[in-house]
């Protein structure tokens, strides 16, 4: 009987192990309903490029800083500054920049390695 | 020989369990326990526990925030008309049966809420409306935004024209009450819609060279084919795209631009907005012919117009 209880207990324990790994790691819940301020940051870069493609083409600031909000970020103009200076760093697409940098100089946060990506697009001119 | 021992015991059969050793465990135990365990740790883990969300992809988004999304994919669309790239992006958001009709019934939704009260949110469905008439869908948004703010209005020239008064004859007549009667005039003038491709690749050609390994070089030219510089040319792969202009390597030609693949993967490449995305172009293995050493399959495309 204790032979019983003691292979009970340690195969609990390894179970339980193994399901916490799982149930965390290999097949974790899947959310849905989530918010935007969850998304990978690939997609927040994605969509902060779409917004300012959509800036580019209507001209709406106010429009295009609150699409942004979507994506909880507390001090808009600071991200898409930050977003701006790391796909120029990372040598991202030339178009996405551009439509970045154009949102960053309407925000008022064109900084210098900005600069050689500013006017290639102005907005409401595509 | 008898099975009786010393002791007058009947001795057990040779394959009976008494014979056999011992495990140091007890085997129903552990599967038992396993079970318990396994199944109250992915309850813990699912339920109660769960890992901190991050890494949400789109299609994981709720019901406002994909709206966002589609209206984020629309409103780039407008501006740089690149079909491919919003309908890869409407993908990655899993919407059920027609994509392109579920943004559709997405701007039928918004333009039924508040969401259209303010001009930043009417530019918003206006662009998923622009996207989706183009490739031939309709919603209730076209209805429920007025005709006259949608996305291309009809340019309206009015010209009066007054009605002169007729020259006397020698005949008198009794004199007619004549006043000038303006006749206004209107014509509606719609622009036409760009065409959707103003290219196509004429030709993809694969080669096999161990120093231009995997390289899509791609040629622009006009009708007659001379080479078109400064083309916007877009090769997209799974997981990203990359845009660039023809023409930065002179020696090459005015119309020569190219693209270095990844071993294994699969590109499609298109003058940007202004064609259809070619075929795959897949950077398998291949050998020399000239050296004999292994490289990746190289493509030449040419794009000209339609």
């Amino acid at each position: 009987m204790i032979r019983f209880l003691i292979s009970l207990i340690v195969a609990i324990i390894l179970g339980g192990l193994i399901g916490l790994y799982m149930g965390w790691v290999v097949i974790p819940t899947q959310y849905v309903n989530s918010p935007a301020s969850s998304l990978a940051d690939r997609y927040k870069d994605e969509y902060t490029v779409m917004v300012a493609a959509g800036y580019l083409k209507d001209g709406d600031l106010g429009g295009a800083v609150d699409r942004l909000r979507v994506l909880g970020q507390g001090n808009i103009p600071a991200y898409v500054q930050s977003v701006t200076e790391r796909f120029i760093s990372n040598s991202r697409d030339a178009n996405d920049i551009a439509y970045l940098v154009a949102l960053a100089e309407g925000l008022g946060r064109l900084t210098p390695i900005m600069q050689p990506y500013a006017q290639l697009h102005a907005p409401g001119q595509p | 020989m008898s099975r009786y021992d010393n002791s007058g015991n009947y001795a057990p059969d040779s394959k009976s369990k008494y014979r056999r050793p011992r495990y140091p465990f007890s085997p129903r135990a552990v599967i038992l326990g396993l079970i318990i365990g396994i199944a109250g740790g992915l309850y813990y883990a699912w339920n109660v526990d769960q890992r901190v969300e991050f890494d949400t992809e789109p299609w994981q988004l709720n019901e406002a925030d994909r709206s966002s999304y589609i209206a984020g994919i629309t409103l780039q669309y407008t501006y740089d008309s690149d079909l491919t790239r919003a309908v890869n992006r409407l993908l990655v958001l899993k919407l059920p049966g027609d994509p392109i009709q579920a943004v559709a019934d997405t701007a039928c939704k918004l333009a039924s809420s508040s969401y259209i009260d303010n001009s930043s949110g009417q530019r918003a469905v206006r662009s998923m409306m622009t996207f989706y008439q183009l490739q031939g869908r309709t919603g209730c948004a076209d209805t429920l935004l007025a005709s006259s703010e949608i996305a291309t209005p009809g340019l309206v020239i009015e010209a009066s024209t007054p009605t002169l008064r007729p020259p006397a004859t020698k005949t008198p007549t009794p004199e007619p009450i004549l006043q000038a009667t303006p006749t206004i005039v209107q014509a509606i003038v719609i622009p036409t819609i760009q065409p959707q491709a103003d290219f196509v690749l004429a030709d993809v050609r694969t080669f096999c060279s161990a120093e231009l390994s995997g390289i899509i070089e791609i040629r622009v030219q006009d009708f007659n084919g001379e080479g078109i510089p400064g083309t916007s040319v877009t090769v997209n792969w799974d997981s990203g795209s990359s845009t660039f202009v023809t023409g930065l390597k002179p020696e090459r030609g005015a119309d020569y631009a190219d693209f270095q693949m990844d071993a294994g993967k699969s590109y499609t490449v298109q003058v940007t907005g202004r064609s259809d995305p070619s075929q795959a172009l897949v950077a398998g293995p291949c050998n020399d012919a000239n050296s004999g050493q292994p490289a990746l399959i190289s493509y030449r495309a040419t794009f000209r117009p339609q």
